[in-house]
């Protein structure tokens, strides 16, 4: 094995010939999208040579200032994701999925990089790569499970009122409801562990093979971030949930129904 | 008159006020009045799943704001407008129903017996998903029932229901309310049913005008 081999600049961008083929197709086949695939592709360009050079200064003056600053935005960015995409409910919740969201990634992370790996957290070289896996599975999976309680909680009024009338309480009531959502955003986590290294080698162990890592070395870090994937999922939706649904009744056992569908 | 249930000052949101309420006690006490004058709203601060904004009820003189609401519920049932009945059975809407109170499960033929009362002689293994608006009702009718409760709050029960099913439904749960000794409270537009089964009828005065 050898290291990767560094791109000439003109070479690279023969890869954006490529991208003429697609623009013949588009307008062969009259699909008017020939606007955003240049958008795209300019501002893909310009935000991932921002993102090296920041990366390049980072690792060039490691400074636990800026991952303590990388880890603020990243997580605040993540949280914003996880509520603009739940709009409407209320501020209690928020708060429960916010503080969640941020507790479980950074224990996550801090034990993936303090304890299984053994560096120090404050070493950019692995807090940005595996922070930003773990928070970005972290991300999709607290939406998908916050939005899978929200659209059960909102569907199902008239189950939930018979049963508060007959004297059942909220907590019964609405836990079924948070084990369902649960259930539901650990799914696509669990199959992409079953078709893993069959059905496609995953991104970072892709990297680590043409950086010129052992493919025994990569798949130890594959398999280790797939079950810190799982466990952070996992985490950030029991406790967005568990802390959540209570913010939906009061001590009268009164369930406020508007507090998901807020404007 | 023995009261079960009474009503103070009663005012719902600043735009529903009520004046003062007593129920009597195993008796069918009917209450009426114009669309929006809180009729259904009384209900759920009888069950406490709703609170006044003012005033005080007391069920058995006690203050409702005192008492566990859960318990509260399962003596004072409010069977709401809109029925909820489980995908599946009758039967295993009985088993559902019973898991979530945590008691145990009716024989079958208690749950025919309640099923007769309430007009609803299906057989225990009918689907529930394809019966009709009114069926449903009376299934789901006859499973708050069984639980016993002391007093049973119904909103608008045959609303989906031909005159002659409705008065079979009313003679049967005003016979089983007296034999039991239930306090029945029921929110109705239908004057000959009023007329006919109601011990006490309370009228609910039309809501003020909002000044803007």
């Amino acid at each position: 094995m050898r290291g990767i081999v560094e791109m000439q600049l003109w070479q690279f961008a023969l890869i954006y010939l490529l991208l003429l083929i697609v623009l013949t197709i588009m307008k062969k086949c009259h699909i008017n999208q020939s606007k955003l695939l240049i958008i795209a592709s300019v501002r893909m360009t310009v935000q991932l040579i921002l993102a090296g050079l920041i990366l390049t200064y980072i690792f060039e003056n490691p400074h636990p200032l800026f991952v303590l600053l990388y880890l603020t935005i990243m997580i605040a960015f993540a949280v914003h994701r996880v509520l603009s995409q739940n709009k409407g409910i209320n501020y209690r919740f928020k708060l429960a999925i916010g503080i969640s969201l941020a507790a479980s990634g950074l224990c996550v992370v801090a034990f993936f990089i303090c304890i299984v790996i053994g560096e120090s957290i404050f070493n950019p070289q692995y807090i940005v790569p595996i922070s930003g896996m773990i928070m970005g599975n972290a991300m999709t999976g607290a939406s998908l499970g916050v939005k899978t309680f929200r659209e059960s909680f909102n569907g199902q009024t008239s189950k939930i009122t018979a049963l508060l009338n007959i004297g059942v309480t909220p907590q019964k009531i609405l836990l079924p409801f948070v084990n369902q959502a649960i259930e539901t955003a650990l799914l696509p986590t669990l199959n992409s562990m079953l078709g893993m290294g069959i059905v496609a080698l995953p991104g970072m162990m892709t990297g680590q093979i043409l950086s010129g890592t052992l493919p025994t070395t990569a798949i130890l870090y594959q398999i280790a971030i797939m079950i810190a994937v799982c466990a952070v999922v996992c985490l950030s939706v029991f406790g967005s949930l568990y802390l959540g649904y209570k913010t939906l009744y009061n001590t009268q056992n009164q369930i406020d129904f508007a507090a998901l569908n807020k404007n | 008159m023995d009261t079960i249930l009474s009503a103070k000052n009663l005012c719902f949101l600043e735009k529903i006020t009520y004046p003062a309420i007593d129920i009597e006690r195993g008796r069918a006490t009917f209450i009426c009045g114009e669309s929006g004058c809180g009729k259904s709203t009384l209900l759920k601060i009888f069950n406490g799943t709703a609170s006044p904004s003012q005033g005080e009820v007391t069920y058995n003189s006690i203050s409702l704001a005192s008492l566990n609401t859960v318990m509260l519920r399962r003596e004072v049932l409010l069977i709401a407008q809109t029925v909820f009945l489980f995908d599946g059975t009758i039967e295993e809407n009985f088993h559902q129903y019973y898991a979530f109170r945590e008691q145990p499960l009716l024989s079958a033929i208690e749950m025919k017996r309640y099923l007769s009362l309430c007009c609803a002689d299906f057989d225990l293994s009918m689907d529930c998903t394809t019966m009709s608006g009114g069926e449903r009702q009376r299934v789901f009718i006859a499973i708050c029932l069984s639980f016993l409760p002391k007093v049973v709050l119904l909103d608008e029960p045959t609303s989906a229901l031909d005159e002659k099913t409705a008065n079979q439904f009313f003679i049967g749960i005003c016979h089983f309310c007296k034999q039991n000794n239930i306090t029945l409270i029921v929110v109705s537009h239908d004057k000959s049913l009023i007329d006919r089964y109601a011990d006490n009828k309370i009228t609910l005065a039309a809501p003020k005008e909002t000044i803007i």
